[in-house]
């Protein structure tokens, strides 16, 4: 065995955190959304003691849901990391984006984490919490939430940027999809204005606040999931390392190139 | 009249992904206007009270300020598809001091309002007027940065017939800016 | 003076001058409320128009794209018009 021969590519790793993106969308869909009763979330503007029979109603479906969402939230992190690599591969190895990109997805995955805990914690203490305590855990949540959004568009913009600068006939990621980051990004902004607004478009459950932001951001993450599989395959194929004997082909030219 | 040679075959100016972006943030405006709409149907008394205690010169100056800049980028574009590479930054420093002329004309609305004791969360009407208003406004300052950016490529002739992609983009970008505004000011300060 | 018989200019001339009728025109009590109101829908909705097709370029844009966006201004103009109408003018 050659030393100087580079450590081989873990095609199959990679294509597994790929796979957490459609993993972390469905399961939230299902458990955040359907499971938990937020679509759609409960309004801003409703009172304590409405919010308490809330929880008190849907206490173990909350619970059920919540607590799954924090484990599988994680998935965004894994998804993140897969992003990354494929971006290195445009950007190289010295590429600051596919750092920010791999940080953000990360840290994104911290005030999802936060805010299902205390959603998950009213639904567990529902029976010794105030009206006015759950009403204000629940605020809470959400204000974590939606308002760490720009580390996300962070993680956004870096993917967006690398992605248009891919210079293969057909990219990995199609400008669209890049694009359609910005306007990701563009439709955040306006969450800054949830601690201000009970109701109308910019309240936390608002026309605009949850119903445009929220599917814009979902609808990049599974168009960013679909490109990101395919991309690990077409790298795969690119590398030559599709058939056994291609690799070592190739892995014995990379040595010729040194 | 010459007839440009791009008019021959039907082309997108600039990216195609900008197209989407705009298409998207028009959307975005489009739901904001329906939302306004629905909620001046449950107060009408409230806003348009409230309406009258804008002054709609404003509103009508900064039209006419962006669709001025709007004019200087489509000749800035122009001059590009004609290769005058002196006359492209001109238009674009033009262009970028009317976004600059709306930001101050809107800093002074809103100093106004303020000084009289107007915000936000006074009622429902000016909490569509700051909101909407904010973010228009954050699309005229980008807009003013990337005007900037493009003065400075301009000026290091940057620009022509062939290299134009950035320069369209940008301009699509603009004019968005400047049609949304079309829609609001009359949506805010004229209907009664 | 070849700049002012450009059609962007002539367009942009037309825009400045309708800005001008529906903020210090039509905007005068002289006009009912609702004929005034609807008229400067109308005329936001041309002048819309008017910077997509010959500012935005998209008279010779592809179809699909000039359609999209000619739909865009069609659904925000009725939406718009259609709410008006829907709610009693406030005399």
């Amino acid at each position: 065995m050659n030393p100087t021969q580079p450590n081989p590519v873990d095609y199959s790793m990679w294509k597994l955190m790929a796979w957490t993106g459609p993993i972390f969308f469905i399961g939230f869909f299902c458990m955040w959304g359907l499971l938990g009763s937020n679509f759609p979330p409960m309004a801003a503007n409703t009172s304590a003691q409405d919010m308490w029979q809330h929880y008190k109603d849907l206490q173990t479906p909350i619970m059920i849901g919540m607590s799954v969402c924090m484990v599988l939230g994680s998935c965004y992190m894994t998804f993140g990391a897969a992003v990354s690599r494929v971006m290195r591969r445009i950007e190289g190895g010295e590429g600051m984006l596919a750092n920010i990109e791999m940080t953000g997805a990360t840290i994104t995955y911290c005030p999802i984490v936060v805010a299902c805990g205390i959603w998950l914690t009213i639904a567990l203490q529902i029976d010794v919490l105030s009206p006015e305590m759950v009403q204000t855990l629940y605020y809470l949540g959400w204000m974590i939430v939606d308002l760490a959004y720009m580390v996300t568009s962070w993680q956004i913009i870096a993917a967006a940027i690398v992605f248009l600068r891919d210079k293969r006939a057909k990219p990995l990621v199609p400008a669209w999809v890049c694009w359609w980051g910005f306007v990701t990004v563009a439709s955040f902004f306006p969450v800054s204005l949830i601690p201000f607004f009970k109701t109308g478009p910019f309240a936390f459950h608002g026309m605009f606040n949850f119903w445009i932001a929220f599917p814009t951001w979902y609808i990049w993450i599974v168009s960013m999931s679909v490109f990101i599989i395919k991309a690990v395959n077409r790298i795969e194929i690119e590398d030559g390392a599709a058939s056994p004997s291609a690799v070592r082909e190739q892995s014995g030219s990379l040595i010729g190139a040194r | 009249m010459s007839t440009s040679p791009a008019v021959a075959t039907r082309r997108l100016p600039g990216v195609e992904g900008v197209w989407v972006f705009v298409l998207a943030d028009m959307c975005f405006f489009g739901v904001l206007f329906v939302s306004f709409m629905q909620e001046r149907i449950k107060q009408g008394a409230l806003f348009e009270t409230a309406r009258h205690t804008l002054n709609p010169d404003f509103g009508g100056i900064n039209t006419l300020i962006l669709l001025t800049s709007s004019w200087f980028v489509v000749l800035a574009v122009d001059a590009a598809k004609r290769d005058r590479l002196a006359t492209i930054p001109k238009l674009l420093l033009a262009a970028m001091l009317c976004g600059i002329a709306f930001g101050i004309s809107k800093a002074i609305e809103y100093g106004g309002k303020l000084a009289a004791g107007i915000t936000p969360m006074s009622n429902d009407f000016y909490m569509f007027y700051f909101s909407l208003t904010g973010i228009h406004l954050l699309h005229v300052i980008g807009g003013c940065v990337m005007l900037t950016v493009f003065w400075l490529k301009a000026r290091r002739g940057e620009f022509d017939s062939r290299n134009m992609k950035v320069l369209e983009s940008g301009a699509t970008y603009w004019h968005m800016v400047d049609l949304l505004w079309i829609f609001l000011f009359p949506l805010l300060y004229l209907l009664r | 003076m070849a700049l002012l018989t450009k059609p962007a200019t002539l367009v942009w001339l037309f825009l400045m001058a309708a800005t001008c009728v529906t903020t210090w025109g039509l905007s005068k009590d002289q006009f009912t409320a609702s004929v005034a109101t609807l008229s400067i829908i109308l005329i936001a909705a041309i002048k819309v128009r008017l910077v997509l097709l010959h500012f935005m370029e998209l008279r010779h844009a592809p179809l699909p794209w000039r359609l999209l966006l000619e739909a865009w201004v069609l659904v925000v103009t009725g939406a718009i018009a259609g709410f008006y109408l829907h709610a009693a003018p406030v005399a």
